[in-house]
């Protein structure tokens, strides 16, 4: 029975931190997703990129990965402008599909030139402030300093986003061309520099987080595919567009990746042989998606969605 | 607009017309080669590419003064001198797009025979592809044991297949527990019967996991956790969580390299204190997983190449110098595996003396080619052609090795088999 | 009687068009005895294999508007369900395919029903969502063979029309080339049909659509298991024709992004659209893959160029390739 109270309570805080992971990862997405109605395919790519900044500048500068991330955010928000009005503003035209494929031919473009660049091997920091440091609290509860400082870069940047667009002119701009961009431009606004912002922000919210991640997670050109599909299911099922909605979708998310070891602990807990052979491990993110779908299916528009 | 439909009927045209000139030189043997030169296992094409290169140079004489007997002929003296031609394809890992490939190389090519293809995926279309055209293919590095149980008549494999490497871990574990490891006295087995496995879910990963649970059983281990785990994943952590509280004496993985590096991270960061860690090559024989450094010193890898094998079989090392000085780097389990694939060629189309397949056919099935010829340490290449697997090279061996710091430098050391062990082994882990 | 007529009825296209359509016709019933590489012959395979995903897609993504990101489960149904009839009862491809159809169109109004309650990117995301359940589902599945797959057994005396094993590709070739025409005939008996009709008008204004007593969720229920059904018989044929399947190979994101892709590149919402789309993707795919992907140091140029030409076109003309081709038909007219 301890075991299992242990054992929730690991997972709680695994979860709890993984989910802001998640969250920070999303946040970018929603952010682009409420101003404009995109779904950026080349999301994760962002993300890759951002990592190959900290993993290549650290040793070129001499200083520690985590003083680089001010750096990751110039080349994001470089990066998200780039994207913007080299092929988003083209796109806008066009109908959902031809955006969605749009950017999709832009993660084709960005990972591949990656590993053209790069090379497929993963790649590692090797030392640094964060990397391969962990802390134990109470009864056995590890905390990774990576996704620690990852947790608490999420809590600010949210923080920060939100900010911006509730009490800000700016933000009430952006608020203005997402809900109504004919509207805002009569109001005076140029929505077309409210895209390029929220393509900024949202690809330097993105590189940020791949600078911070990179000091625990390996990197390679295809790393972007595994967050950019949780960061779909989270954005949709906070309601796109909605920052509270990815913040605490994430949380959900990271809660339920880490029900698995919950599970094993029950079982031996309660002994329960026959139902060992259930593969719960291999099956959480599908998990994840399964009820992903299951609550889109009752809110169709997400938990803190307000459009359709 | 009829000006575009019309360049893009000439086009289609021109793309479909335009059959491969195949015009092959009399001294000339192609062998078409399928490998994942992009996409994901790039990294391991490269490697297998520089090995089927450096034998074929090899085998045309090209480089002299290696003491094998493919060197000494300058081509293949059966057939007039004939050289080596090897045609590479890029897979990328879709085993339609194998399948594609290999009829092109056998219709369009023409070549003698194929060699390939890494993934154990891709290996089956390409296979099924051979052996409908009745063109003799030979693997040389896919470890699913399936491929030799389907009863092909075209298809030969030089590497020991999954199965055998997980004997060679629990007969290394029962060794261990009887006294037989190099540097370690007897370890009560009751201290090392909990094991804990977590491989990665698709194809090879999940085939590995049925083989360690139905061994477990037969030697007599606890397998306390079977994790199958989304390979590529954002997130290790629940599964670590699972195996520490599991309790086990040695953990063991299939993993590809990211999956290993970030699963050697989150079991430092959690703290995890395993006796033994083994992995099932991949990820593991890496030189990314090698840049961990000290966090991998201890690790338990099986492979079928070693750079510390060239210790005591000369005709390694000086294999291993020339691939060094291709590539910069040691030999490893792929492009030995590789160079090995291709050596066989070599050897089986020297006996054949023909090109024509049926005699191929008949030179695969009763050829033997013994050890001291190959650079990987096992007994000779010879093909089982009846029972219940047909086409498996019977003669051949895996290795464990350990990661053990040397002089600032971490490398691999042989600890299984024990007659041929290299340096004592590290017992237990020191743990993160 | 009406909706034969109507799928055989071609005289509405304009006569260049149908030229064009005559002589593709001609040179794809001919291609076989053209002079071609087996590369060429394993390209329009892949061709028709597009194409006819294409056209099913079509149907919901096109006419209806409905981007659906999930149709690669359609086709792991169908492939598995030809796969295991043949290898546990011995059942023949013509008898498994009828059955893998059933199934997976039973299984899209399972789905189907719920995923139209979602609109827009909602909808997009959820049928991701739905495709990854189910490949991750079949994956630990021990009775369809788990992430290691099911391999046909190859039968003697080849060719076998009952089991559709062959040595040269050309039967094949055939096999699908008749499975495209019925697919093209239905495709343009759709597009006079009821059905169709109702759903480009639910495309337009889905609330208009509504009041004039349309039942929106029906229709695209409808359409989504019609589009299914051609998936799932190409999904059939896939396994016949590769010996071998995965989940990862059949029912990947990959592989449903491509089909959607494709579609839209061409033209959503035209008869063509999808057939053109194949027609310079396909080829572009694997010429590029074969020209660039054996070259040392240029891993991942074939995939990059490829990227590049989908934002061009994706940029330069939403509507894709056929839209180019009305814009230009329009600009003469004028």
């Amino acid at each position: 029975m301890e075991a299992l109270a242990v054992q929730i309570l690991k997972s709680l805080v695994s979860g709890l931190l993984m989910g802001l992971v998640f969250a920070l990862v999303a946040l970018g997405l929603t952010v682009i997703f409420g101003v404009m109605d995109i779904v950026n395919f080349a999301h994760g790519e962002f993300l890759m990129i951002g990592m190959y900044t900290t993993l290549l500048t650290s040793p070129l500068l001499g200083v520690d990965p985590v003083l680089t991330l001010p750096l990751c955010v110039l080349v994001g928000a470089v990066l998200g402008l780039l994207c913007y009005h080299g092929l988003i503003r083209f796109l806008l035209r066009g109908p959902m599909i031809a955006q969605l494929f749009g950017t999709f031919g832009l993660m084709l473009f960005l990972r591949n030139m990656a590993l053209l660049v790069m090379g497929s091997e993963p790649r590692i920091i090797h030392a640094g402030w964060l990397v391969g440091k962990s802390f134990a609290v109470g009864p056995n509860v590890v905390l990774e300093s990576t996704k620690l400082a990852a947790a608490v870069l999420s809590v600010v940047s949210f923080l920060v986003i939100w900010w911006l667009i509730n009490r800000t002119k700016v933000g009430r701009a952006l608020t203005a061309t997402s809900l109504d961009a004919e509207g805002a431009r009569y109001m005076g606004i140029s929505t077309e520099r409210m895209n390029a912002l929220a393509w900024a922000v949202g690809g330097a919210s993105v590189a940020v987080a791949g600078g911070l991640l990179v000091n625990f997670w390996p990197v390679e050109p295809g790393v972007g595919l595994l967050f950019t599909m949780i960061a779909f299911a989270t954005v949709a099922l906070g309601g796109f567009g909605s920052v509270r909605g990815a913040f605490v979708a994430g949380i959900i998310i990271g809660l339920i990746v880490n029900v698995p070891p919950v599970w094993d602990a029950l079982l031996r807990t309660i002994d329960a042989v026959g139902l060992k052979n259930l593969e719960i491990h291999s099956l959480k993110y599908t998990m994840v998606y399964a009820i992903y779908f299951l609550i889109m299916v009752i809110r169709p528009q997400g938990l803190f969605g307000w459009k359709q | 607009m009829r000006k575009v439909v019309i360049f893009a009927a000439v086009a289609l045209l021109a793309v479909c017309l335009a059959p491969a000139m195949a015009w092959s030189a009399p001294k000339e043997i192609k062998i078409g080669v399928i490998y994942p030169l992009s996409g994901g296992a790039a990294a391991a094409g490269r490697e297998l590419r520089a090995g089927a290169e450096l034998a074929a140079d090899i085998a045309n004489g090209l480089i002299p003064g290696v003491n094998m007997t493919m060197a000494k002929n300058a081509g293949i003296k059966s057939l007039g001198g004939a050289k080596i031609k090897l045609i590479f394809k890029d897979h990328q890992g879709n085993p339609q797009l194998g399948a594609d490939l290999a009829k092109k190389l056998i219709l369009d090519d023409k070549v003698v025979g194929i060699l390939g293809c890494y993934h154990s995926s891709v290996t089956k279309t390409v296979s099924a592809v051979a052996e409908r055209y009745g063109i003799p293919m030979i693997n040389g590095s896919s470890t699913s044991p399936d491929l030799t149980k389907r009863g092909f008549k075209w298809f030969w494999r030089t590497t020991p297949h999954d199965k055998w490497f997980t004997k060679d871990l629990f007969e290394f574990l029962s060794g261990l527990s009887k006294g037989k490891v190099r540097g370690v006295k007897a370890v009560p087995k009751d201290q090392i019967s909990r094991l804990a496995a977590a491989c990665e879910k698709t194809e090879w990963g999940s085939h590995v996991a049925i083989e360690i649970a139905s061994f477990a059983k037969e030697y007599g281990f606890t397998l306390a956790a079977n994790i199958l785990y989304a390979s590529k994943s954002p997130d290790l952590s629940s599964e670590v969580q699972s195996l520490i509280a599991a309790k086990p004496a040695a953990m063991l993985f299939a993993s590809y390299t990211s999956d290993a590096i970030l699963m050697i991270k989150t079991l430092k960061s959690m703290k995890a204190k395993p006796k033994i860690i083994w992995g099932q090559d991949a990820g593991f024989d890496k030189p990314e997983f090698v840049a961990l450094g000290d966090d991998v010193v201890g690790i338990l890898t099986r492979s079928v190449f070693l750079p510390s094998v060239t210790k005591m079989k000369p005709l390694a090392g000086q294999v291993n110098a020339l691939f060094i000085k291709k590539m910069g780097h040691d030999l490893d389990g792929a492009s030995a595996r590789a160079f090995t694939g291709l050596q066989t060629w070599v050897h089986v189309l020297e006996k054949a003396g023909s090109t024509d397949p049926k005699a191929i056919q008949k030179a695969c099935n009763t050829i033997t080619i013994p050890g001291k010829e190959l650079v990987v340490p096992w007994v000779g290449i010879k093909f089982s052609t009846k029972g219940d697997e047909i086409g498996q090279n019977v003669l051949g061996g895996g290795l464990i090795g350990q990661y053990q710091k040397k002089g600032g430098k971490v490398v691999l050391e042989v600890v299984y088999p024990f007659d041929i062990a290299t340096a004592d082994m590290i017992f237990p882990l020191k743990g993160y | 009687m009406e909706a034969i007529r109507n799928a055989f009825d071609f005289t509405d296209l304009p006569r260049g068009e149908m030229i064009i359509a005559a002589l593709a016709l001609l040179f794809l019933l001919l291609f076989p005895v053209l002079p071609h590489s087996s590369f060429a012959m394993a390209t329009m395979i892949q061709f028709l294999m597009f194409s006819l995903y294409g056209m099913g897609w079509n149907l919901i993504g096109g006419y209806g508007g409905q981007v659906d990101l999930g149709k690669a489960q359609y086709v792991g149904i169908g492939a598995y369900t030809t796969a295991l009839l043949m290898i546990r009862l011995d059942v023949p491809f013509w008898y498994s395919l009828p059955v893998g159809l059933a199934l997976a169109v039973i299984w899209s109004f399972i789905i189907g029903y719920p995923l139209f309650r979602l609109k827009g990117h909602y909808f997009a995301i959820a049928t991701i969502a739905t495709s990854l359940v189910l490949k991750d589902i079949f994956e630990v599945w021990n009775f369809v063979g788990g992430a290691r797959g099911l391999e046909i057994p190859l039968k003697g005396n080849l060719p076998n029309w009952l089991y559709l094993q062959f040595k040269q590709d050309y039967y094949y070739f055939y096999v699908l080339l008749a499975m495209f025409l019925v697919g093209l005939i239905y495709v343009n008996g759709f597009r006079h049909s009821r059905l169709g009709f109702q759903l480009r008008a639910i495309k337009d204004n889905e609330n208009v659509a509504r009041s004039l007593g349309i039942d929106a969720h029906w229709c695209k229920i409808k359409a989504y298991a019609t589009a299914t059904a051609f998936v799932a018989a190409v999904g059939s044929f896939h396994a016949c024709y590769n010996f071998n399947i995965e989940p990862e190979d059949v029912m990947s994101l990959d592989l449903s992004v491509l089909i959607a892709l494709m579609a839209m590149l061409g033209g959503a919402g035209s008869m063509w659209g999808p057939i053109i789309g194949a027609a310079i993707l396909v080829p572009m795919k694997s010429y590029l893959g074969d020209w660039l992907g054996g070259k040392a140091g240029m891993a991942g140029m074939d995939l990059l160029l490829y990227g590049a030409i989908i934002m061009f076109i994706a940029a330069v003309q939403p509507r894709g390739v056929y839209g180019i081709v009305e814009a230009l038909r329009a600009r003469r007219r004028r």
